[in-house]
C-alpha cells in the first residue's frame, strides 16, 4: 500500500506541474498540445547543464539536480516561444503549432543530444546519465498510519512542485496578472478595451506553460528514466493535458485528475508484482493510465468547462 | 465656442469601396443628449468609433473641451474621459459584475505589506457605491453569465463611470432589450445627463430620441444631413431626413379575404430543453389571406409556437395540421416542402449561415433538388443566376454581390435576403417571427409591404412580434399569449392597443406584483438567447 502511494505521488506531482502549465497557456485563449514537446525539451536542458557541472561536484551531491531544474525551467520557457511566435505573431493555427512544436522537440533533442556528446563529452551516446534524485523522509508525521506514506521517500522536487503550484494557484486567483490572464480566456475584446495588451498577457502564459512543462520533465528524467533520452517522450505531455481536461481547467480538480493517473500506473506495478506476473505484464500495466483517460473522457467531456475564447486568434479588428 | 465639450471638425473616412463618412462635422455641448440619427450603414457608429480612438479619421479635426486632440488608441480615449458601450458588450462572462468593472484599474493591497493581490472587498464596495450614486442596481458579486441583457448593459454603463467618463457615447443601447428595459435605460441616461454627463446616442429609433434627446444630428450614407432642435421637431420630418425620401407610418393595406384554413394548430403543448412547459394547450387556425398575429411579452412561449410548428423542437402534445396534412411529427425538410416558410428570430444563428456566400444562402431552402443539384453535384451556374435575379426584385444591397459573405452585410440587407429565400419558395404558410427586429424605419416598411403582399397574394401568414406597433398596423387577427396560454384572439378592428397590452400582461389572471415579476423572468430568458447569440 505505501509503496502504491510513494510511487503514485511521485509520478502524478510532475505530471500535476505539466498541467498547470497547460492551464496557465489555456486559460489565457491559447491552445496548447505542446506540453509534451516542452517537457522533453525542459528535460533535455535540465540534463545537458546537469551533465556538464557533474564533474564540479561530488557523486551523491544534491547541488547538480537543483542545476538542472533551474536550466529545465528556462529551457522549456525559451522552447515555448516558439509556440508563442507562430501563434501570436503569425497567428497561426494553434493545433498544429502545439504539434509542430511537440516534433520539432523531439528530433532536435534526439540529435543535439548524440552531438553534444560526442563533441564535447567524446562518448558515443544517445542519452545523459544522471543519478536518481536522492529521497528525503519527513520525521514524525511519516509515522501516521497509511497517510504517512505521503510523507515517506519523497523526492525533493516533489516538494518544490507543491510549492511552485500553490503559488502558480495565487498568482492565477489572486493577482491582477491572473485575473487578466484568466480574461483573456473568456473575452479577449474586454481586456483590449480595459487597456491591457491582450497578446502580451498570452506571451507571459505561453512562456510560464514551457517553464512549468520544462520543470515537469526534469523531474520524470530524476525520477523514472534516470537519464535523458528520447524515452522521455511517452506522453507525459499529453497525459497532463488530458489531466487538466478532467480537472475542468481548475487547478484543484487538476490535481485529483493527475493522483488517479499516478494511482492508477502504481497501484497496476504493484498487482503485476504481487500475482507474480511475468514481466512483460509490466508493459502492459504502463497503458493503466491510458486506458483510465478513454473511460474518464466517456463520461466527464459533456461537462467541460472549457475557455470561452480557446483557440480563437485575437484579432482587434474583428466583432 | 467655449461651451462645446466636443468637436468634429470636417471629417472624412474611407473603407475600401465607400466612404463611411463624408465631411461630417458636429459640435456636442456640455451636459446634453445629442443623439445620431440614420439607417444602418449611415455612419453613425463610425463616426463614434473615431471619437472612442478606434480608428483615425482621414481628414478633419476632432476637439475635446476646445483642445485639438489626435486619438490614438481607446485607452487614449479614456484618458479623455470618454467612454463608450458599444452593441456589443465586452464582458467577461464568468467574472463577477466587480471584477469585470474594476478590470485594467483594479484596486491593489498588500499580503503581507509586499504581495500585492487584487482587493476584491474594496471593488466590491466601490462598485456597490457607485451603483448607488448613478442609482444603476446591480449586486456586484453575480458572475456575468447569470444575469440579463439589461444588467449587462448596465455593467457597461458602470464601467465607463468608474473611469471618470465624462462624455457617454452608447451605440444602440436600446438594440437588445425589451420595452420595459428600454423605459428604464432612457430614465438612467437621462439620469446620468441630469448629473451633468454629456451624452452622445446612436440610435436609428425616432421614438427614443423624441423621448430624451436634446438635439439630433441626422446623417444618410455618410453626409450629415440637418442638426436640429428635438423639442421643435416633428418625428415625421426626421424619419424622412434619414431615409431620405417620404416615409408613412401607417401601412396601406385593404381588407382581408380570408379563404380556406392553412394552418391549425390543436391543443399545442411545446416542453423547452429545462423539461419546463412553455407552451399550453394552445389552439388557432390561419387562414388563406390572412395574417394571424401573435402579440406578447418576450419569454411568454410565442418563440416556440413558432420552433414547433417549422419543427425546431419537438411537440409533446397536440397537433400540428398543414392543408389537411398532420405534420405534428415530421422532419424539418419534409415540413417545408409541404409548403412552410421560416423567417426565424434568431437570424445569425437559423437564418443564414453567417460565413457562406449570398448566393449559396439564398439557395439554402433549394440546394437539393434540381436544378440547384444534378445527380449529386451542386450547379454554380443556378446559384448564380438564383441569387442575381433576387438581389435584383428585392434589392439586397451588398459589397460583392452575388459572392459577398453575408457576414459582411448590414443586418437589414441580411434580413432581406432571407425574406427573399423565403418568399420565393412560395409557401402555401409563412411564419414571420420578428421581422424588423433591429431594423431601421425604411427596411421596415419594406417589410411590412413585402408581408402584406404576400397576404394578399393568398397566403396564410403567421407573425410573432414584440412589437405592438407591428401587430396593430399589420395583423388581421391578433392572438394574445400570456405564461404559454391564449388569452383572447379577436378579428383585429375589435381590439384596441390598450386592450392588447392588457391581455400581454395578464391582467385576467395575476395582480400587479406577480406580472412584474413575470416580466423579469423573461427578460432572463432573452438574456440566455442573446449570450448564445454573440
Amino acid at each position: 500500500m505505501d509503496i502504491i502511494i510513494i510511487d503514485g505521488l511521485s509520478f502524478a506531482l510532475p505530471l500535476f506541474i505539466m498541467a498547470i502549465g497547460g492551464i496557465y497557456c489555456e486559460k489565457s485563449g491559447v491552445t496548447m498540445l505542446a506540453v509534451e514537446g516542452l517537457q522533453g525539451f525542459g528535460a533535455f536542458a535540465g540534463a545537458l547543464a546537469a551533465v556538464a557541472v557533474s564533474g564540479i561536484f561530488a557523486g551523491n551531491s544534491p547541488v547538480p539536480f537543483y542545476i538542472a531544474m533551474v536550466f529545465a525551467v528556462a529551457g522549456g520557457a525559451v522552447f515555448a516561444l516558439i509556440h508563442a511566435l507562430l501563434c501570436l505573431r503569425f497567428k497561426a493555427n494553434q493545433v498544429i503549432s502545439g504539434v509542430v512544436v511537440n516534433i520539432m522537440a523531439m528530433a532536435m533533442t534526439a540529435y543535439l543530444t548524440k552531438l553534444l556528446n560526442r563533441v564535447i563529452f567524446g562518448a558515443a551516446s544517445d542519452k545523459f546519465v544522471l543519478t536518481v534524485s536522492s529521497k528525503i523522509t519527513i520525521p514524525v508525521i511519516s509515522r501516521i498510519p497509511v497517510l504517512g506514506a505521503v510523507f515517506t521517500n519523497l523526492y525533493p522536487f516533489e516538494l518544490v512542485i507543491v510549492a511552485v503550484a500553490f503559488i502558480a494557484w495565487f498568482i492565477m486567483y489572486r493577482t491582477r496578472f491572473g485575473m487578466h490572464l484568466r480574461a483573456c480566456g473568456d473575452n479577449p475584446h474586454a481586456v483590449d478595451a480595459a487597456g491591457r495588451n491582450v497578446n502580451k498577457v498570452r506571451l507571459s502564459a505561453i512562456v510560464i506553460c514551457g517553464g512549468l512543462s520544462g520543470l515537469g520533465g526534469i523531474c520524470f528524467a530524476y525520477s523514472i528514466s534516470a537519464n535523458f533520452s528520447s524515452s522521455i517522450y511517452v506522453g507525459y505531455g499529453y497525459l497532463a493535458i488530458a489531466a487538466l481536461i478532467f480537472g475542468n481547467w481548475r487547478i484543484l480538480p487538476t490535481l485529483g485528475a493527475c493522483l488517479l493517473f499516478g494511482f492508477a500506473r502504481s497501484g497496476g506495478y504493484r498487482l503485476v508484482q504481487v500475482l507474480q506476473m511475468p514481466s512483460s505484464f509490466q508493459d502492459l500495466v504502463m497503458i493503466l493510465p491510458y486506458v483510465l483517460t478513454l473511460l474518464l473522457l466517456v463520461f466527464f467531456s459533456r461537462q467541460n468547462g472549457a475557455p470561452r475564447a480557446l483557440g480563437e486568434i485575437y484579432d482587434k479588428g474583428a466583432r | 465656442m467655449a461651451d462645446y465639450i466636443v468637436e468634429m471638425k470636417h471629417i472624412t473616412k474611407r473603407f475600401p469601396g465607400i466612404v463611411a463618412n463624408d465631411d461630417v462635422t458636429i459640435q456636442v455641448r456640455k451636459g446634453e443628449i445629442y443623439a445620431l440619427l440614420g439607417e444602418n450603414g449611415a455612419g453613425k457608429s463610425t463616426l463614434m468609433s473615431m471619437l472612442f480612438g478606434m480608428y483615425e479619421p482621414d481628414e478633419g479635426e476632432i476637439f475635446i473641451r476646445g483642445e485639438k486632440v489626435r486619438l490614438e488608441s481607446p485607452n487614449h480615449a479614456t484618458r479623455l474621459n470618454i467612454g463608450m458601450v458599444h452593441q456589443h458588450f465586452k464582458l467577461i462572462s464568468n467574472y463577477t459584475i466587480a471584477e469585470n468593472i474594476v478590470m485594467g484599474m483594479e484596486p491593489v493591497k498588500k499580503l503581507l505589506g509586499c504581495i500585492p493581490v487584487v482587493d476584491r472587498k474594496k471593488a466590491n464596495s466601490d462598485i456597490a457605491a457607485l451603483s448607488e450614486k448613478y442609482g444603476l442596481a446591480v449586486n456586484p458579486e453575480d458572475v456575468i453569465a447569470n444575469v440579463n441583457v439589461s444588467t449587462q448593459q448596465r455593467v457597461e454603463i458602470l464601467k465607463m463611470l468608474y473611469r471618470e467618463a465624462e462624455i457617454l457615447i452608447f451605440d444602440e443601447p436600446t438594440a437588445v432589450l425589451t420595452p420595459q428595459e428600454i423605459h428604464f435605460l432612457l430614465e438612467i441616461i437621462k439620469g446620468l445627463r441630469d448629473k451633468g454627463k454629456t451624452i452622445i446616442l446612436i440610435t436609428h429609433k425616432l421614438e427614443e430620441i423624441k423621448q430624451i434627446a436634446d438635439r439630433c444630428a441626422i446623417l444618410n450614407r455618410g453626409r450629415l444631413i440637418d442638426v436640429m432642435d428635438v423639442a421643435s421637431t416633428s418625428t415625421k420630418t426626421m424619419a424622412n431626413l434619414m431615409v431620405g425620401r417620404e416615409v408613412s407610418f401607417e401601412t396601406d393595406k385593404k381588407p382581408a379575404v380570408p379563404g380556406d384554413v392553412v394552418l391549425e394548430v390543436k391543443n399545442l403543448d411545446v416542453y423547452n430543453r429545462q423539461d419546463f412547459q412553455v407552451v399550453k394547450n394552445v389552439s388557432f387556425q390561419v387562414h388563406k389571406g390572412e395574417i394571424l398575429a401573435i402579440a406578447g411579452v418576450a419569454g411568454n412561449g410565442q418563440v416556440e409556437i413558432a420552433d414547433a410548428i417549422t419543427g425546431l423542437i419537438p411537440i409533446r402534445g397536440g397537433s400540428v395540421i398543414l392543408n389537411g396534412t398532420d405534420i405534428t411529427h415530421m422532419p424539418i425538410r419534409q415540413r417545408t416542402l409541404q409548403g412552410i416558410s421560416y423567417i426565424p428570430e434568431d437570424r445569425h444563428n437559423y437564418g443564414l449561415v453567417m460565413d457562406f456566400t449570398l448566393s449559396e444562402n439564398l439557395a439554402l431552402k433549394d440546394y437539393f433538388r434540381e436544378p440547384f443539384c444534378r445527380n449529386g453535384v451542386l450547379d454554380h451556374q443556378t446559384f448564380e443566376e438564383n441569387s442575381s435575379r433576387l438581389i435584383e426584385e428585392y434589392d439586397i444591397r451588398s459589397g460583392q454581390g452575388s459572392s459577398t459573405v453575408v457576414r459582411s452585410m448590414s443586418g437589414g440587407n441580411q434580413q432581406k435576403a432571407i425574406i427573399a429565400r423565403e418568399v420565393q419558395l412560395d409557401s402555401e404558410l409563412m411564419i414571420f417571427v420578428q421581422p424588423t427586429r433591429g431594423l431601421d424605419i425604411g427596411a421596415i416598411e419594406n417589410i411590412h409591404k413585402q408581408m402584406i403582399a404576400q397576404r394578399d397574394k393568398g397566403k396564410a401568414i403567421l407573425l410573432i412580434s414584440l412589437e405592438l406597433d407591428e401587430i396593430m398596423n399589420c395583423a388581421d387577427t391578433i392572438g394574445v399569449i400570456y405564461n404559454g396560454e391564449i388569452q383572447k384572439i379577436a378579428a383585429a378592428d375589435t381590439l384596441t392597443t390598450e386592450q392588447v397590452g392588457e391581455f400581454m400582461m395578464g391582467v385576467r389572471h395575476a395582480d400587479k406584483t406577480e406580472h412584474t415579476y413575470v416580466g423579469e423572468g423573461m427578460n432572463a430568458g432573452a438574456a440566455d438567447k442573446e449570450g448564445k447569440e454573440t
